[in-house]
């Protein structure tokens, strides 16, 4: 990729010895140049790569599909006024989306707690129920379910390293924790995870 | 590679190493050969989650929300000055509804803009080329 550029992601370099910092080649740097230009197959190359991941990200995220799908369609026309001024090498721009859209993310689970409502995101009763179907939807809902029932920070974790596959330096740059910290809530959070799901473990009775 | 930094690698990353932090994944994989009296339960424990976590379904991109993203594009471009309008005249142009765009010029113009069918062709075909391995799609379509 012509002038990929390769820098302290993180802004942590002195922090490490030498050879462990972050660097990085930014694989959007070329698309989001000719988005800033108005190139309209480059607008819509750029939907089609970051829409579907900012949609799981508020997903997992929220728990709930219409404030999903504001905040992927608001984390988009926030890139589309980027891209014009975007300047390559100080950060990749799917972290920077990332960030846009975690914030927006936050903002809607800091009202949830500040008006307390009734009206909640579905999800279903996992309570024990070893007699009932185990459909492969069920277990993707309860799956869900349990993800939707993790503390905020735990579920982040995990969103960014497993489902959006962002590097550990990543995460832990956009949640302004050290990798050590990211490790903890990683590890509560799988640990949350294998117990709220154990009855859907291949093995138990019922799959 | 200790044991212990071994079971908390796995246990915060998982069982696939593709998960584990790069500079640590040599050593882990050695680790993990020659211990396997350690790393077996741990990474067969892991794996389930793993599996588990695959389990959660993805969610579709709706051609209603596609729709409204790609017409906000438009909208960004009318309200970033020179270069939006370079957006509007160029999106009018790939979309097939120039002469909306040239009536609509310096007004909220996204709505106008969008043919549902052209576009819809567009990203399907953008989202066919993004799925063939090795194809830049921007190349192909750009």
């Amino acid at each position: 990729m012509a002038g990929a550029a390769v820098l302290d992601l993180t802004g942590l370099g002195a922090t490490f010895p030498r050879g462990r910092m972050a660097t990085f080649a930014d694989p959007d740097e070329d698309l989001v140049r000719r988005v800033g230009q108005g190139d309209p197959a480059a607008i819509q190359a750029m939907v089609a790569r970051k829409l579907p991941r900012m949609l799981a990200l508020a997903q997992r995220m929220l728990g709930d599909p219409v404030e999903a799908e504001d905040v992927a369609q608001e984390a988009m026309v926030r890139a589309w006024r980027q891209a014009p001024r975007w300047v390559s090498g100080k950060a990749r721009f799917d972290t920077w989306l990332h960030r846009v859209a975690l914030n927006l993310c936050y903002d809607r689970l800091r009202r949830r707690r500040e008006v307390p409502t009734d009206i909640m995101p579905d999800r279903r009763d996992d309570g024990p129920a070893p007699d009932r179907g185990l459909h492969a939807a069920d277990i993707g809902f309860a799956v869900n379910d349990a993800l939707a029932r993790l503390p905020d920070r735990q579920r982040e974790a995990i969103v960014l390293c497993h489902y959006q596959e962002l590097s550990n330096i990543e995460a832990a740059g956009l949640m302004e924790i050290s990798v050590e910290a990211l490790e903890s809530l990683l590890s509560r959070g799988r640990r949350a995870l294998r117990l709220a799901l154990a009855g859907h473990r291949p093995g138990a009775e019922g799959v | 590679m200790t044991a212990e930094r071994f079971l908390a690698l796995v246990a915060a990353y998982g069982a696939d190493r593709r998960r584990w932090p790069e500079g640590e994944r040599a050593a882990a994989d050695a680790f993990a050969a020659t211990r396997a009296d350690i790393s077996a339960p741990a990474l067969a424990e892991a794996d389930a989650v793993d599996a588990l976590l695959h389990r959660s379904p993805a969610p579709q991109v709706s051609a209603a929300l596609r729709d409204r993203v790609l017409t906000a594009a438009a909208s960004a471009g009318g309200r970033a000055g020179r270069a939006g309008r370079m957006w509007i005249d160029r999106l009018s142009l790939a979309f097939g509804a120039g002469w909306a765009v040239a009536t609509c010029a310096g007004v909220v113009a996204g709505v106008m803009l969008t043919s549902h069918v052209t576009a819809d062709a567009q990203a399907d075909a953008v989202l066919y080329q993004s799925s063939l391995l090795g194809v830049d799609d921007t190349e192909v379509l750009g």
